[in-house]
């Protein structure tokens, strides 16, 4: 089984405060962390995982700058066993669709049996990568996949998909495809500080636009479906009701509107 | 694993054991979990048995607390081994995801809790205390090293602003050094993280060696265990808080004008006492606030019991279903009509405080850090 992983890296907004930028169409960065996209953690572990039991090789990919070459060490360091880093100031400014094709340009060229991307990303949340990158490779694909299981190696898949209330819809996939895999498929392995740095040793092959064969009407905003115009923060409501008083008093309350609503 | 890391018997003298027992003997999780740390002793002799013996569960209920070693009567450091082992299972990838977290956060953040950088002086926004530059022409005194639980624990926080209230009123020049601090790493070796110590090793000493200070005051004793002894080339004298209060009481810098008229007992933090031989200072502290009544613990210092907050437990959930060894200490503390627990380290205040409510005394027993006894003195 040949595997490819698409991961990304992205900054860690969870626990910080984001301001948008001078420029509008960006948050301030510069105090934030950054590190793996976390679905795309689960889908380096599901690669990683499937090659440890039927064999195979697993190839990094990211669009990123040098930056990025963090994830991807991490990646490596966890048993990936080659990279590719997509890097142009060209690609500045594209939707999921331009995104999925510089990828799509790198994946062509390699043998395949299945790409794993994250189900979507914690900084745009789309959620269209996985979805557009197999249209334009041509390949069946499933997203929010929280379980796959190799029936056949190199040809057949069974794949759970993960709806509302925790249903599984389970479906028979032909590969070569694409999986976008959602958090918790698995429990991803910890990459150590001495395989990090032995993973650094491993080249990570760079490609321009250029050397994907891609041109100008497919890169950034003019690759791009979409285009983004502007953030704004959300707008602060006027229902808010704060209650007051000892612990007791405000959980009656607080079980008396719950109550009345018919939310309980 | 390469055949450099696998040379235990070297590594560790095992073959300078003598299987007296000792170390087991002393061990406190041994009260209540599997680990045997002879048998580990005997066992990781034999190099093909090395990855079994790393995928035994009980190597992490080790709290690196150093009763093993201190009583070893051949000098050697039985818990070196469990660490031996549990990095084994680091270069595998083989860990708890508590675990993994924690060293992931440590990797990105520089603190083990998951929270921002850009947060790590919150604790300190209403106070008055001065960040510290880089390269300053002037010295200051004391450079104030804070424990990543110090800044981001709301309960634990509580010690790190009483410590500079403190200070400031003993009229201490010190400084912080801000939101580039991070973690020491001293969980991070004793999980068996050994490459990401180097890193916190390498990182740290460059930092804190770019400041114009005297000494560095660390607030939690396994920071100042760590940099006092396992760091390479930092220039500056170490100190623990108690250190430095005791010095400033003693020199009549810091007056205790304000009476506890209650019963005290302290707990010596493993990684001060057993590990460092501070005993006297947090004792001297804690009896020149007027009104206190001090008491001993029956197990006190060189005997005192471990807390279990240390070598990595605080990311750690042991299986053992038994009573814990915090929960032990609240009972004898009772026993001894103590109706306030002082402690001087963040892990030690937070394991204790959890076992007062397990017991169900929080009401009429506080935990309380030696600092914060010491800012209601003022």
């Amino acid at each position: 089984m040949n595997m490819v992983v698409c991961v990304k890296r992205v900054p860690d907004t969870a626990d910080s405060e984001v301001h948008i930028d001078a420029s509008g169409k960006d948050i301030d960065k510069s105090r934030l962390s950054f590190g793996i996209n976390e679905c795309d953690n689960y889908a380096v572990e599901e690669a990683i995982q499937i090659k440890e039991r039927l064999e195979g090789t697993v190839t990094v990919i990211s669009l990123g700058n040098k930056e990025s070459d963090e994830v991807i060490r991490m990646a490596l360091a966890k048993g990936g066993d080659e990279a590719i880093r997509l890097e142009d100031d060209a690609f500045a400014g594209g939707d999921a669709l331009a995104i999925a094709k510089a990828l799509a340009a790198a994946i062509k060229g390699l043998e395949y049996d299945v790409v794993f991307t994250g189900a979507l990303t914690d900084d745009d949340g789309f959620a269209a990568v996985p979805v557009a990158l197999a249209e334009l490779l041509g390949v069946p694909h499933a997203t929010y996949v929280k379980k796959v299981e190799i029936l056949e190696p190199g040809k057949k898949a069974k794949v759970g998909r993960e709806l509302e209330g925790g249903l599984m819809e389970f479906l028979e996939i032909d590969m070569p495809c694409v999986l976008g895999i959602q958090t918790g498929i698995n429990e991803p392995r910890y990459a150590s500080f001495k395989g990090i740095k032995q993973a650094a040793k491993k080249e990570i092959a760079l490609k321009s636009a250029a050397d994907l064969g891609l041109e100008a009407s497919d890169l950034g905003e003019a690759g791009s479906w979409a285009v983004l115009d502007s953030f704004t923060p959300p707008v602060v409501g006027e229902m808010a009701e704060i209650l007051e008083g000892e612990p007791e008093e405000t959980a009656a309350k607080l079980a008396a509107i719950l109550k009345e609503k018919g939310l309980v | 694993m390469c055949a450099e890391e696998l040379d235990f018997v070297e590594k560790y003298d095992l073959l300078g054991c003598i299987q007296c027992g000792r170390c087991t003997g002393g061990c406190p999780v041994a009260l209540r979990t599997d680990l045997r740390v002879r048998c580990f002793m005997y066992d990781t002799l034999n190099e093909e048995r090395l990855e079994e013996m790393s995928e035994k569960p009980e190597i992490w209920d080790c709290t690196t607390c150093y009763t093993c070693a201190a009583r070893c009567p051949k000098g050697l450091e039985p818990l070196e081994v469990l660490i031996g082992l549990r990095s084994l299972q680091i270069e595998e990838g083989k860990v708890q995801p508590t675990v993994r977290d924690a060293l992931e956060s440590i990797f990105k953040d520089g603190n083990p809790w998951g929270s921002p950088r850009a947060k790590r002086l919150d604790w300190a926004a209403d106070l008055e205390v001065k960040s510290l530059e880089p390269e300053a022409e002037e010295t200051t005194d004391v450079l104030l090293f804070i424990c990543c639980t110090d800044a981001y624990d709301p309960r634990v926080m509580k010690a790190a602003q009483a410590l500079v209230k403190v200070l400031n009123a003993a009229g201490v020049d010190f400084g912080l050094i801000g939101e580039d601090e991070s973690c020491c790493g001293s969980e991070v070796r004793r999980l068996g993280e050994e490459g990401l110590f180097e890193m916190c090793d390498e990182e740290n000493v460059e930092l804190l060696n770019s400041y114009n200070v005297n000494r560095i005051v660390a607030i939690s004793p396994h920071c100042y265990n760590t940099l006092k002894k396992e760091y390479h080339g930092l220039k500056h004298q170490v100190l623990h808080y108690t250190e430095l209060i005791a010095e400033l009481l003693e020199d009549g810098k810091l007056e205790l004008p304000n009476e506890i008229a209650k019963v005290v007992t302290y707990h010596d933090p493993c990684f001060l006492g057993k590990q460092n031989d501070i005993y006297d200072e947090p004792r001297y502290i804690i009896t020149r606030i007027p009104g206190v009544e001090f008491r001993e613990f029956d197990r006190c210092r060189e005997r005192s019991l471990c807390c279990e907050g240390g070598g990595g437990k605080m990311w750690v959930e042991s299986e053992s279903k038994e009573e814990r060894l915090a929960e032990v200490r609240v009972e004898d503390a009772k026993e001894i009509g103590a109706e306030i627990i002082a402690v001087a380290c963040p892990f030690c205040l937070l394991t204790l405080e959890d076992a007062t409510k397990v017991k169900g005394v929080d009401e009429e027993m506080r935990v309380m850090d030696i600092l914060e006894l010491l800012a209601e003195a003022l």
